[in-house]
């Protein structure tokens, strides 16, 4: 991270506003996604499939929920919900004979239009009577999943999900599987970014901090909140669509309740609000910190001779994600993403601090 | 003489919060192209007039006209679309985006924010969101902010981000702008900068200009006419000098001991 500001100038508006203005992001930028593109030829099945193939597809669940709560300023507990619609929408959807990529829009329409519905009656209210409402949402949406016996076929029945397909040609390898999540990935990504630095993204921002302030220079503070329900929960019933086909491919009710949601709250808490990079940060630390530290504890216990229960085991994560949760809203609010942020900014002056 | 044209007028507009009744019959008019000061101590329902005007508090009788047109009950952002800007007596700016993105939300009337344009940023938004920048780059020169640009709202001093609520204001396209107090808690240096900020708005702008203010001096040497409140009451009006020297309006700042004192 050896480089400087220095000598780099921008002549227009255009060039000041580019997503990347500092080369160097760039040509990082550009390794990375290369090897993210390249990862099958690399990586083992193994680490592809469990990985990093739920990394990418929670990081996209990630960013679309951070829009909400980062940008838009508005809790929402009830996301994974959000992502079944999605998912078993899209599912049924294809086996009604639509194309997948018809499929995924009726998914994440589904979704949209339901947590809009949902929204707008939350939206009356504001912080914690908001996050009750919208754990209403997750309630309802499981019980009806559940008891619908149309949707789910039975509390105890999983849903097959057809398979993958881009134009019509079947997708069957697991890079195959791992390049369309990551295809969308990319996309909501990009969205994101350009949301920043957009009349769009500043509206909500506005919204987000002072709404009466946000009025009065024009913005209908219902309005965009709104919007930002509809933009994210299309996203989550897109994403939860690709869940089901590139991921779990069987879809139950289980996987998509109350832990879910908090478990998407935590990544997009503790990576950062309205940053995606944090979104990326924070997807992998939720996902991945749990499996280490369940092998870490494992082995502790085989080495001090104590007999962990498997229930236990699987507890831990949750106390994770809350601990996660709690110690960041303490410490650093803003996340990795600002963690990250705070090193590169000293490196940038590195070793001549007064600089800045 | 040509009667000048009134762009806002209050008329005998009340309002009450539960038992007190913060505005009494209160009416005035403001015409195209003046400063128009609105003073009276603390509590006094200044904030309130102005809060009825953009929709926050609608009033509870009496009617509010912009340029002959209704706008009671109207919603903030509504108001906002017809062309009144205002800034907040405690700074109400956007934490979290630089200077640049906050006077940039002030476009926002002129621009098209969508979703759809955001992910086809390339397509839709870059050429919107360049010309607006432009506009935006104007307004910076005029107010002097060209060297915070691109700071984070929060590391900015008082004094200047009073003046990024300004330009902000002015970036909409006003043809009324609504300050409330834009001058509270500056020195004397920065006053005087505020001062001349408001007067060369007024002249390359055309603006029409509704100023509470605290501070007599600045009132009496910017406002061509004014309206002096006490309790939700007009107590004095007209020109400077004369509501300034009335003798309600010295009761009402000083009491009946400082109006014996001033005489």
């Amino acid at each position: 991270m050896l480089y400087r500001l220095a000598g780099i100038r921008h002549t227009t508006y255009r060039s000041a506003r580019q997503l990347f203005p500092i080369p160097f992001d760039r040509k990082l930028l550009g390794f990375v996604i290369l090897l993210g593109v390249a990862a099958p030829f690399y990586l083992s099945p193994l680490h592809l499939n469990s990985y990093l193939l739920p990394w990418v597809i929670w990081t996209t669940a990630a960013l679309g929920l951070n829009l909400l709560m980062g940008w838009a300023g508005q809790v929402h507990l009830g996301y994974a919900a959000v992502m079944a619609i999605g998912a078993y929408a899209a599912i049924h959807a294809t086996r009604f004979g639509l194309p997948l990529e018809a499929a995924l829009l009726v998914g994440g329409l589904a979704s949209s239009v339901i947590g809009l519905a949902f929204g707008a009656a939350a939206l009356r209210v504001k912080g914690l009577y908001l996050a009750v409402t919208t754990l209403a949402m997750q309630s309802i949406v499981d019980w009806t999943i559940v008891h619908v016996p149309a949707i789910s076929g039975g509390s105890q029945a999983t849903l097959q999900a057809p398979t993958l397909r881009l134009f019509g040609l079947p997708i069957e390898t697991d890079a195959g599987r791992y390049w369309y999540a990551l295809g969308l990935c990319a996309i909501v990504t990009v969205f994101l970014l350009n949301v920043s630095r957009t009349s769009f993204g500043r509206a909500l921002v506005a919204v987000r901090e002072k709404d009466f302030a946000a009025a009065i220079i024009g913005v209908s503070p219902f309005k965009f909140k709104l919007l930002a329900f509809w933009c994210s929960s299309f996203i989550g019933g897109v994403t939860g669509a690709i869940l089901a086909f590139c991921y779990y491919r069987a879809i139950t009710p289980e996987q998509f309740h109350l832990e879910v949601s908090i478990q998407v709250v935590a990544m997009v808490i503790v990576g950062g609000l309205g940053s995606v990079l944090g979104s990326y940060f924070g997807a992998g630390l939720v996902l991945l910190a749990p499996i280490f530290l369940n092998n870490w504890v494992a082995s502790l216990a085989s080495a001090l001779n104590l007999s962990l229960q498997t229930d236990v085991l699987s507890q831990i994560p949750l106390v994770l994600y809350g601990g996660l949760i709690v110690g960041f809203l303490l410490f650093e609010p803003l996340g990795l993403a600002k963690i990250y942020d705070n090193v590169r900014n000293y490196f940038l002056v590195w070793p001549f601090r007064h600089a800045r | 003489m040509q009667e000048p044209e009134k762009v806002l007028e209050i008329r005998s507009v009340d309002r009450s919060f539960g038992g007190l009744r913060a505005l009494k019959e209160v009416s005035l008019h403001v015409n195209r192209g003046e400063i128009f000061g609105l003073v009276g101590p603390n509590g006094s329902g200044k904030t309130t007039i102005v809060n009825s005007v953009t929709g926050f508090y609608p009033p509870d009788k009496g009617d509010i006209l912009f340029e002959g047109r209704s706008i009671k009950g109207m919603a903030p952002h509504r108001v906002a679309r017809l062309g009144i800007a205002r800034t907040f007596q405690n700074l109400a700016l956007f934490r979290g985006m630089s200077v640049l993105d906050n006077i940039l939300v002030g476009r926002h009337i002129h621009m098209h924010p969508s979703a759809l344009a955001a992910l086809f940023y390339w397509v839709w938004a870059e050429r919107e969101e360049l010309r607006h920048r432009d506009i935006v780059e104007e307004t910076i020169d005029f107010l002097q902010l060209q060297d915070v640009r691109d700071t984070p709202i929060e590391i900015v001093p008082l004094g200047l981000q009073k003046r990024i609520e300004l330009a902000r204001a002015l970036v909409s396209e006003p043809r009324m702008l609504i300050l409330d107090e834009p001058m509270a808690g500056m020195n004397q240096e920065e006053k005087e900068y505020m001062a001349r900020f408001i007067l060369d708005a007024r002249e390359e702008r055309g603006l029409t200009v509704l100023l509470i203010e605290h501070h007599m001096d600045v009132v009496s040497a910017l406002c061509d006419r004014m309206t002096v409140l006490s309790y939700g009451e007009q107590i004095a009006g007209g020109k400077p000098a004369e509501a300034l020297s009335n003798p309600r309006v010295i009761e009402a700042y000083l009491g009946t001991k400082g109006r014996e004192h001033a005489a």
